[in-house]
């Protein structure tokens, strides 16, 4: 239990500023959209003729922007993007830190058996990924009505935040058994990061070219792409029971690797 | 210069890996150039039932947009956002290592002014930066020029990859100037990838949105592929901005790292 207190606090300051920033960046998307809203139309009909390739390297994803649903979809990629990069980063600090701090010989002689240290710090970086989810969504649903007065998006705010949370835990766990099973901590949390990269990267790679869609199921970001999201106002059961595994795979990796690893102090 | 030496080889690694899959994800997303041509035509075909007046006012810009050059310059976004890591990383980590990895001390203490670490540090990273793009750039010209199936100018095409040398070196020095500014980083990605993210973030949602203040923050956003193509050089006003800024983060971290109280091992 000390151990999960103790690293709430080492985190509460990174909380903050991660929190701040995803409030910066929903309010200042949204508050583009309302100046956005009345102009950008006509233009947006005449470029929803062209291909999906065209029209992905204009930056448009088939999304209504003169509606605050499809604004805040465009959004969404980029609030993945944040929320994902601070998940994985937490993931693989939060275990190889002790290594890298070199304090992983003060913390691994208390009576305390390494599982119930991962556990402990598992449960601290799940409250963490938790915290930025909820303050996304307050901000998500505060800014879509300060700015649009749309009462009609909440429900689909929920349907995205959910969809959020199963890429946090995906990526949070990715980072953790990373951390574990790398010897060397200073790298973790690198390794970790070209993992998030090279789905980003993926993911537009995948939407420029249609002969690509058959790899959608390396990239977790197309698990929860805005675009299903939206259409179906729900979260599709395939990609929610791999993101299950994928979790469950990763937890299990950290734990049995992390149990037999021989600490470098 | 023995200071130059070790950091070469300290990131000989880092370097072969970045400039490896960099090269590798454009060669990658160049073979999809022949099946992307297919999809322009059927664009162009569609721009062909636009009222005149629209057609004038989007040709300009698709023209340019459905040559290599412009998909080429999307790649650039991506990999462009990548090499901005792999500099700010570099330009956080090459000074601040010393402190986290409790080597101060040892560097320190040498007969070598503040000035000379500095001085060697910077070469040494931008030698690094250096053959990152090096590598990049040639790969990247040959592969186009054997996947292309129309003619293209090399030197456009140069200047356009360049823009990841530009991007890279602009943070480079904001990576430097975050190091001695920051008294401890313990870890050098976790500083690196919210800053860079927040550039990237920003100079996209603002182009998306057509906010033209961001061009003026967002590095990702200071060289137009456009404006390469029709004058065959970059914008002078952003390499301006791009040159003053890299002058005073580089003499502001020369400043404070001179003077600065740095942390000891215990």
């Amino acid at each position: 239990m000390n151990i999960f207190f103790r690293e709430l606090k080492v985190y509460r300051k990174s909380l903050l500023f991660w929190s701040l920033g995803m409030i910066a960046l929903v309010a200042s998307g949204m508050a583009k959209f309302a100046a956005y809203s009345n102009t950008g139309q006509s233009m947006n009909a005449i470029l929803s003729q062209f291909p999906q390739s065209i029209q992905t390297i204009f930056g448009l994803t088939g999304f209504d922007l003169s509606k605050a649903s499809g604004f805040i979809s465009v959004l969404f990629m980029y609030i993945a993007l944040m929320a994902t990069i601070h998940a994985v980063l937490l993931g693989a600090g939060i275990i190889s830190k002790e290594e890298r701090d070199k304090t992983a010989e003060f913390l691994f002689v208390r009576p305390i058996n390494r599982a119930r240290v991962i556990s402990s710090k598992i449960a601290a970086g799940i409250i963490n990924l938790v915290v930025i989810n909820i303050v996304t969504f307050i901000s998500s649903v505060y800014f879509v009505n300060y700015f649009t007065k749309d009462n009609s998006t909440i429900n689909y705010v929920i349907t995205l935040m959910c969809g959020l949370f199963f890429l946090q835990l995906m990526f949070f766990f990715i980072g953790t058994a990373v951390a574990a099973i790398n010897n060397k901590s200073r790298t973790s949390a690198s390794i970790a990061t070209s993992v998030l990269l090279f789905s980003f990267i993926l993911t537009f790679l995948i939407n420029i070219n249609n002969d690509l869609k058959n790899l959608k199921y390396l990239t977790p970001f197309k698990y929860f792409d805005a675009k299903d999201l939206l259409a179906t106002g729900k979260l599709d059961v395939i990609y929610v029971s791999i993101s299950l595994v994928v979790v469950f795979v990763m937890i299990f990796m950290t734990y049995m690797s992390f149990a037999n690893k021989d600490l470098n102090d | 210069m023995n200071i130059f030496l070790r950091e070469l080889r300290a990131y000989r690694k880092s370097v072969l890996i970045w400039a490896l899959s960099l090269s590798l994800l454009s060669v990658i997303f160049l073979m999809l150039f022949p099946a992307f041509t297919k999809d322009t035509l059927a664009s162009q075909k569609v721009i062909e039932h636009f009222p005149l007046a629209i057609r004038q006012a989007l040709d300009i810009s698709l023209q340019y947009f459905f040559t290599i050059y412009g998909f080429f310059a999307y790649l650039l976004t991506f990999v462009g956002l990548a090499g901005a890591v792999q500099a700010m990383n570099i330009g956080v980590g090459i000074i601040s290592k010393e402190v986290s990895g409790k080597t101060a001390d040892f560097l320190l203490t040498k007969p070598v002014s503040r000035a000379a670490v500095i001085t060697s540090k910077l070469l040494a990273a931008f030698g690094l930066i250096l053959i990152t793009n090096i590598v990049f750039s040639l790969v990247s010209l040959v592969a186009a020029n054997i996947i292309s199936t129309t003619k293209f100018d090399n030197n456009i095409f140069a200047l356009t990859s360049a823009t990841m040398f530009l991007i890279q070196i602009f943070f480079l020095a904001l990576g430097i100037l975050t190091s001695v500014i920051i008294p401890k980083i313990k870890s050098a990605i976790s500083v690196s990838l919210p800053v860079v993210f927040s550039f990237f973030i920003i100079g996209t949602l603002g182009v998306i949105l057509g906010n033209d203040i961001v061009k003026y923050v967002s590095p990702f956003k200071f060289f137009d592929t456009n404006y390469i193509i029709s004058h065959k050089s970059y914008d002078p006003k952003y390499l301006m901005i791009e040159a003053v800024f890299i002058v005073v983060a580089i003499a502001i971290s020369y400043i404070v790292y001179t003077k600065k109280d740095v942390k000891a091992a215990v």
